[in-house]
């Protein structure tokens, strides 16, 4: 404004040079949230696919021929099914106490061994040692309920956090 | 997952990549990198503050959600403000504005609406004899701007506002680089006849 007889290169720098000054403009503070909420992000592929398939058969009518379909195939499943279960009945049973048996077999092993390896191993005489009895049991037991209710709390905070707030918006100006 | 300090350190490419594999922090990271060039390019295209940040808006969630096409070869710069620019080129054709006024939109019909669609210039934290001539100064420049046919106002403030190089902006417009760089001298040209008796 204040240059005085300028020749045209200087006029051409001068105008560089104040276009060069202009200042760059901010949009509104809620401009990035705005943004933020209509963009998709990519998420796995099976997860598409089931909001996919969802919203497909979400559809009403598509829902009531889906529900008819799987109450047809119920029935005639059911239809089949229950006779042949009659049928072989004699044979279900002792299949199913043949497995039920060896189940029992299993767990009856596994509480076995750990029996055992609890008596083998010393840590019964290694927590018959704390003589936790009275205060010090309280104490042991209040210990663990405080950790307990800390970690909750601190798992509780991590979750409800919002996620991707850790970019200040730009002031604007 | 790199912190915003991390994303900040990164190329642009880098950064969509991250995006791409649906890193919310790299989402917000283009965002803040852009989200001012884009906004400003667009507000001083449609001088309409609403208008600019609608467009801008457009802008950003048709990038971000296209990010998948993006091509690495590319700047990424170069296609946001194609966007951008087809986003207020369209805009102006639609409203069939060529010439702008910075008093206010083309709409603006009432005293508010005027003072509403203005465009604002920022105090540079000079003495005030200084942030007045430079007030002055950047009304006449954005004056000047707004009387710019949207082609050459597109060039000019890409080149010289925004800062970005020929090349960039050849791609961004998609105009060969002969026809960037004639626009650009012809804008030049035009707003030293506009500027001339306040310089003179």
């Amino acid at each position: 404004m204040t240059d005085k007889q300028l020749s045209p290169s200087e006029l051409d720098q001068a105008l560089v040079r104040d276009l060069s000054r202009l200042p760059l403009y901010s949009p509104s503070r809620v401009f990035s949230a705005a943004v933020m909420a209509r963009v998709r992000r990519p998420q796995p592929r099976a997860v598409v696919l089931y909001r996919r398939t969802r919203a497909w058969a979400l559809e009403p009518r598509r829902a009531l021929v889906l529900g008819s379909a799987y109450a047809a195939v119920a029935g005639v499943a059911l239809w089949v099914a229950v006779p042949w279960v009659f049928a072989h009945s004699p044979a279900i049973n002792f299949i199913a106490g043949q497995v039920s048996s060896w189940f029992v077999g299993v767990v009856r092993d596994a509480a076995l061994a750990t029996a055992g390896w609890a008596v083998t191993s010393g840590i019964t005489e290694f927590v018959r040692s704390l003589s936790l009895t009275g205060e010090r049991l309280w104490m042991a037991a209040g210990t663990l309920v405080v950790g307990y209710a800390g970690c909750a709390a601190g798992l509780h905070y991590l979750l409800r956090t919002p996620r991707g707030k850790d970019v200040a918006l730009q002031p604007s100006h | 997952m790199p912190t915003a300090k991390d994303l900040q350190s990164l190329t642009d490419q880098e950064v969509v990549v991250l995006a791409r594999a649906g890193k919310e922090s790299a989402y917000r990271e283009l965002l803040r990198r852009y989200e001012r060039p884009v906004f400003s390019l667009i507000y001083r295209m449609v001088r309409d503050r609403e208008l600019a940040e609608d467009l801008s808006q457009e802008t950003f969630v048709k990038v971000l959600n296209a990010l998948e096409s993006y091509r690495p070869e590319y700047k990424f710069s170069s296609w946001i403000f194609k966007i951008a620019n087809n986003a207020a080129i369209d805009q102006l054709r639609r409203r069939e504005i060529d010439t702008l006024s910075l008093d206010g939109a083309p709409g603006a019909r009432t005293a508010e609406q005027v003072e509403a669609t203005a465009l604002q210039a920022v105090d540079r934290g000079e003495s005030a004899l200084e942030e007045m001539e430079a007030r002055e100064l950047g009304t006449a420049i954005e004056q000047a701007i707004g009387r710019l046919r949207p082609e050459y106002r597109a060039c000019i403030l890409l080149r010289h506002v925004e800062g970005r190089s020929y090349e960039e902006i050849a791609e961004a417009l998609d105009l060969p680089l002969g026809t960037v760089k004639t626009y650009i001298h012809r804008a030049r040209h035009e707003l030293r006849e506009y500027l001339g008796p306040l310089k003179a």
